[in-house]
């Protein structure tokens, strides 16, 4: 029999309230409870990344926690970088830097950027390396990201 | 892959945490990081009737230095430890440890407690606690009781914990002066686990020769194992190439049958925690000099 | 009107003096919205009353089915409708195979021939429900032996994957050309040896996903999904229902990646029947990553080689001899096929080898069918060949560099027509090799390496060459079955009301740029700004001929639609012009966006307001003139032959060139292989986005990579599979791909338009050859030689183990 609980979280700044049975993913709820279809599922095991958002500040893979564990938590996701009609300095690096094919990674990469990038905004390339070594791009080869990783460094210390 | 059905629950205490797992007598699953479960969960290979959350029980994350040690909490995030300046200056071993579990995003999730509850063969924080006899406090139903590492790890994905047991906290005692460590290990990529892995520390004495020599392999067999008969070739011992060179023969020929899995044969293994012991004992013995 | 003759093939051909566009590496259209998680992915999509798959799979790699009980799922609350091999049996055909005749229905029906053989699938109000349900089917399996090594497939005595045949042979084959056995025969030299490339495959971070929905009083069957070629899929799904075409319709979602054989056939099957029988509601299916690994499109290459050349005196190729196992699985519904045929397209290489023979047997055997992957065949070839011109220059005494500069087509012998039949456009394979080798410092690399192996340590350099075919054709598969010639890609580009201009094509973003480069095309010959194009996707019974990507030729083939449109809607707009200048159009052109009378600088128009007096003033347009500013163009290849009956076709339409230099680091202690430096020098003609190019290159450096060390999908001799999850099966991270130094060199093609050559498939051509030729020059002073891929480390250390 399904088991269910009330949580209630701050995704992007908006407080949801919601029922959900206990053995959702909170990528799945992210997606289909929420609507935010921007993090993405690539593999359900915790090994690509595709589907990172912040928790608490924290970059973390959602595929592999439970809704439930996000009750009272604050959460990111991709929806929550631009500001308007601005993309956020991130995005804008990797627009400018092609950091991106087919775009499917590029969510999950760009949210554990952020978390690098609002801890540290003179990360060393070791620590970018760590970051980025979370997540599987099949498509770029990983050295137009990491050219907007040290681009998104620079805009961000000019903001 | 989506999870079976199961009950959930986020006791407040560990009273209440426990006698969960009194309750379901085996067929509950403590949910701490979720990086080992919830992927059993999503691949239905876990199928508890109750996951036990310990996420709203207070008091069991903290990193503490103590003088010789520090106390780490069970419900600490590996990241808190990787990242506390305290753990990087007074223990670099742990520090270099940390950074080896798989990747930061894990890390921000996966906890202390987890992965030595756990107890993968390949995982570095149990090869760790074994190096360093870390101390485990267990709490149970019926109290709290004080576990050694040697005693702790008992064969594959087992430990001493008893089912209704949860691992509250691990002390992990620093190293004492002129004494140095390495940990090294093979893997396929970056942040798996490794194929074989060695950690190794080495205390010189005035004279210059060994005085004391932890050596634990990992990812070889069913638990991280001391190699108990190759630490003894170097107690008394000057500490040079030729002598590395033999305690690393006797540390891989010591090992029982090491695992044989997709990506590396026993026999391949076994000369890997050879030739990782002598490279971990001459690092450890430069850092010992210098200590 | 306009013909293929009118589609340019400079810059200077079009109506515009200064291109800004076009050459340029211009931010990519469809950006912000995947940057900002806006870009509709099918997992995205969600339809009234949709229901969710999940399908049963089967655990046993070869077994009878003696029954399946599915009524105890039937009962789960949540559950709509389940279906097994009787409905599949009763509702559809057999797929379609190349070669024809190995294909099944989408489920099981009689038996299992692999592990994760879909036997039943249920659609459910959830997929966690319709899990639950699986648990519930009880299937009854009498296990049979299961053959998973192609050479045991061959035997008299193996088990039989399909028992009507007979035997597990799809294809047994001899194809020859030019005189090869007197080549071996008169030999100076033979360099002979036994290759083994394991299995491995294309693993895009989105899997598979498609919602099926069938009307049955309507008697339509719609699919929206991650089709790579919808036009492709529609019409073997039209097939397998026995539906007409037009009750069809396809829908290609953006999607996340595909590298060949994204189309799900199975699965738009599956849902297609759920759908059916849960009364037409629309059911999803996205495969997770085991079913992919499993049971999807994520296999391919798994071949036995046994290859010689054959070389004169002075180190002259004079014959190739390639004899290729190739074990395609338990069906070949998965068109893995074609990668067994692509070889011919560029068979010899960049060389002047005047004969060569492919001796080719495709097997089946009890795993999961292959499909295409990036490169569609070549990448083992291009190893096999590479590794043998290594070893010959070894057994000559020359330095690998040296061996291929005495055999390389010179640049002034194109169009240069290979002894398989393909024919290269164009290419300075000397300049190539040149350029790398002086990015790469090569001699100080050589006294890098000889210091090094004095100290004990053991650097490897590979330097390898490859043509990288674009543009593909039917006719480049003739050989396994593969019936036609002629792929079409068209577009139509029409001006609105207001000006902006929109190009609708038949096919969705995969990731490598193409609205991008339609939009620079067409922004440039009209002279507008880039942001007033838009790029729209068109289902299969909308959208004008089309096949999508694949095969690296959409940036060739859409620059050619686009053009060819662009052309044939001036000559409208001009048409019109001619009208309102009260003169005829042989006076009127397009230049730098005006329309106006030759010679007369002051009698012009912007060709926006031509448009505009079209829409609105269709009174005023002179007879004869179709009253809409839009044209469609349609471009295909010019000049593709049938293939004769050794296979021999121009197929592939260019022909790029790379070679890559890579730097590796042996650890003979640990068996790790390390790459240190890595540089290339490509040419893939006229690059209409630079950056584009780059990208795709150093992606298929890190495809490479992971097929030279980290890939494999691994079966034990029951033919059980043994990386199931990305904890087995290894995708490179950050830490395994080198950032490589980039040059590029351009001889344009003379057949193409605007000169561009297809490259989007590039490094994963060369890569693997590469890393395998520097490990293996480490490893010389040891005496040892790895000619198995991966390279990896157990497999190393084995072979170090006989030093």
């Amino acid at each position: 029999m399904s088991v269910t609980r009330r949580i209630a979280m701050t995704v992007n700044g908006e407080r949801h309230e919601a029922d959900v049975e206990v053995r959702t993913t909170l990528v799945d709820f992210l997606r289909g409870d929420l609507g935010l279809t921007g993090t993405h599922v690539g593999c359900e095991h915790g090994v690509c990344g595709a589907c990172t958002v912040l928790w608490n500040g924290r970059a973390v893979r959602s595929c592999i926690m439970l809704a439930v564990q996000a009750d009272g938590a604050e959460l990111k996701t991709v929806e929550g970088l631009a500001d308007g009609a601005t993309l956020h300095p991130i995005q804008q690096a990797f627009l400018e830097k092609h950091g991106l094919q087919c775009g499917f990674c590029t969510p999950g990469f760009m949210m554990s950027i952020y978390e690098l990038l609002t801890r540290d905004s003179a990360p060393s390339e070791e620590d970018i390396t760590d970051t980025l070594g979370g997540h599987i791009c099949r498509c770029t080869g990983y050295q137009s990201i990491v050219e907007a990783v040290h681009l998104a460094v620079e805009k961000m210390r000019a903001t | 892959m989506k999870p079976p059905l199961f009950d959930y629950a986020t006791p407040a205490t560990l009273a209440a945490a426990t006698a969960l797992l009194v309750q379901y007598d085996g067929e509950a699953k403590l949910l701490s990081g979720g990086q080992s479960l919830v992927p059993l969960l999503n691949m239905r290979l876990a199928r508890p009737a109750m996951v036990v959350d310990l996420a709203r029980i207070p008091d069991l994350d903290y990193v503490r230095a103590d003088g010789e040690g520090f106390a780490i909490g069970g419900m600490t995030r590996q990241r808190s430890v990787e990242l506390s300046p305290e753990v990087r200056v007074r223990h670099p071993l742990l520090y270099a440890g940390m950074q080896l579990i798989a990747h930061p995003q894990n890390r921000n999730q996966g906890t202390v407690g987890g992965s030595l509850a756990h107890a993968d063969p390949a995982a570095e924080l149990p090869a760790m606690a074994l190096a360093l006899d870390a101390t485990f406090q267990a709490t149970g139903p019926d109290g709290v009781r004080t576990i050694a590492a040697a005693d702790f790890f008992l064969t594959y994905l087992t430990t001493a914990l008893e089912p209704a047991e949860i691992l509250t906290a691990v002390r992990f005692p620093t190293l004492p002066a002129r004494t140095g460590w390495s940990i090294l290990e093979v893997a396929r990529r970056h942040g798996d686990f490794g194929l074989a892995g060695v950690v190794a520390i080495v205390g010189l004495g005035a004279d210059g020769r060994v005085a004391s020599a932890r050596l634990v392999l990992f990812g070889v067999g069913a638990t991280p194992i001391r190699a108990a008969g190759a630490e003894a070739l170097l107690v008394g011992h000057a500490a040079e190439p030729a002598l590395f060179a033999a305690v690393a023969t006797r540390a891989a020929a010591d090992l029982e049958e090491p695992l044989t899995d997709v990506h590396a044969s026993a026999d391949y293994r076994r000369d890997l925690a050879r030739v990782l012991t002598g490279r971990a004992l001459t690092e450890a013995t430069t850092r010992a000099r210098s200590a | 009107m306009t013909g293929h003759d009118d589609i340019p093939k400079t810059l200077a051909g079009l109506p515009n003096s200064a291109p800004r566009y076009i050459g340029q590496p211009i931010e990519r259209l469809e950006d912000p919205a995947l940057l900002t998680g806006q870009t509709e992915f099918i997992d995205n999509v969600v339809l009234p009353r949709m229901l969710h798959c999940a399908i049963l799979r089967s655990p046993h790699a070869h077994a009878r089915i003696v029954s399946v009980d599915v009524s105890e799922a039937e009962k789960l609350p949540g559950v709509f409708a389940v279906i097994t091999g009787e409905d599949a049996k009763r509702w559809s055909n057999p797929t379609m195979t190349v070669p024809p005749g190995w294909g099944t229905h989408c489920l099981a029906t009689d038996k299992a021939r692999f592990v994760g053989e879909p036997v039943a699938a249920v659609a459910a109000i959830s997929r966690y429900v319709a899990e639950d349900a699986l648990e519930l089917i009880t299937v009854e399996y009498e296990t049979l032996p299961a053959v998973a090594d192609a050479r045991k497939a061959l035997d008299a005595d193996s088990p039989l994957l399909f028992e009507e045949h007979g035997h597990n042979v799809m294809l047994q084959k001899v194809f020859t050309w030019g005189e090869v056995d007197a080549a071996f025969a008169n030999a100076a030299h033979v360099v002979q040896q036994t290759f083994r490339w394991n299995r491995l495959g294309a693993n895009p971070l989105e899997t598979f996903g498609v919602i099926s929905q069938w009307d049955l009083i309507a008697g339509t069957l719609t699919c929206r999904g991650s089709f790579q070629a919808q036009g492709h899929y529609a019409m073997a799904r039209a097939m397998v229902f026995n539906l007409p075409l037009n009750k069809v319709r396809f829908i290609s979602q953006p999607h996340g990646g595909s590298f060949g054989g994204k189309g799900g056939a199975r699965g738009t099957d599956i849902t297609a029947l759920l759908s059916r029988k849960a009364g037409g509601r629309p059911v999803k299916w996205i495969e997770d990553r085991m079913e992919y690994l499993a049971g999807g499109a994520s296999q391919a290459w798994d071949r036995h080689y046994d290859a010689a050349l054959a070389l004169d005196a002075d180190g002259k190729v004079t014959g190739f001899r390639v004899k290729l196992l190739d074990d395609l699985g338990a069906t070949a519904e998965g068109w893995g096929a074609v990668s067994a045929a692509k070889p011919l397209s560029n068979f010899t290489g960049c060389y002047t080898i005047p004969a060569a023979q492919y001796d080719l047997t495709i097997v089946a055997t009890n795993k999961l069918p292959g499909s295409p992957y990036r490169g569609m065949g070549p990448p083992p070839h291009n190893w096999v060949q590479e590794q043998l011109m290594d070893l010959a220059a070894r057994k000559l005494g020359l330095d690998p560099t040296e061996i291929r500069r005495r055999n390389f087509i010179p640049p002034d012998a194109f169009p240069y027509t290979i002894a398989s039949g393909n024919e290269y456009d164009s290419g300075d394979y000397r300049a190539t090799l040149e350029t790398v080798l002086e990015m790469a410092d090569y001699p100080a690399l050589r006294a890098e390496q000889a210091r090094a192996r004095a100290e004990g340590r053991y650097l490897g350099i590979g330097v390898v060459n490859t043509i990288e075919p674009g543009v593909f054709d039917w006719n480049a598969y003739a050989i396994v079955g593969q019936p036609g010639t002629g792929v079409p890609e068209g577009c139509t580009i029409g001006i609105d009301l207001f000006g902006k201009l929109t190009i609708r094509v038949g096919f969705s973003l995969e990731g490598q740029g193409q609205y991008t480069v339609a939009a620079q095309v067409l922004a440039d010959w009209f002279k507008i700004d880039i942001t007033d194009v838009r790029v729209v996707a068109l289902d299969t019974l909308s959208a004008p001929p089309h096949f999508g990507p694949g095969g690296s030729r959409l940036g060739v083939a859409l620059t050619g639609a686009v053009l060819g449109a662009a052309h044939r809607l001036t000559e409208k707009l001009i048409a019109v012009a001619a009208a309102l200048f009260q003169t005829t159009p042989e006076h009127v052109e397009l230049r730098d966006g005006m329309i106006g009378v030759k010679g007369m600088a002051e009698a012009q128009m912007p060709f926006q307001e031509v448009a505009q007096t079209m829409l609105a003033r269709s009174d005023l347009l002179p007879p004869g003139v179709d009253p809409n500013p839009e044209a469609t163009y349609v471009w295909t290849a010019a000049g593709r032959t049938p293939a004769d009956e050794q296979g021999r076709a121009k197929s592939y339409l260019t022909a790029a060139n790379a070679c890559h230099v890579v730097l590796v680091e042996v650890d003979i202690e640990t068996a790790q292989v390390q790459i240190k430096k890595y540089w290339i020098a490509d040419d893939c003609g006229t690059r209409l986005n630079p950056a584009n190019v780059e990208g795709q290159t150093q992606g298929g450096v890190a495809q490479g990579v992971g097929a030279a060390l980290l890939e494999e999908a691994v079966y034990d001799e029951d033919a059980q599979l043994r990386t199931s999850t990305f904890m087995d099966y290894l995708l490179p991270t950050i830490y395994e791909v080198p950032m490589t130094e980039k040059r590029a060199l351009c001889t344009p093609s003379p057949f193409t338009p605007l000169g561009a050559k297809g490259c989007g498939e590039g490094a994963m051509h060369t890569t693997p050859a590469a890393i395998l030729c520097a490990i293996n020059d480490a490893l010389i002073p040891l005496g040892v030689q790895l000619f198995e891929i991966p390279a990896s480390p157990q497999r190393i250390w084995t072979l170090l183990q006989r030093r």
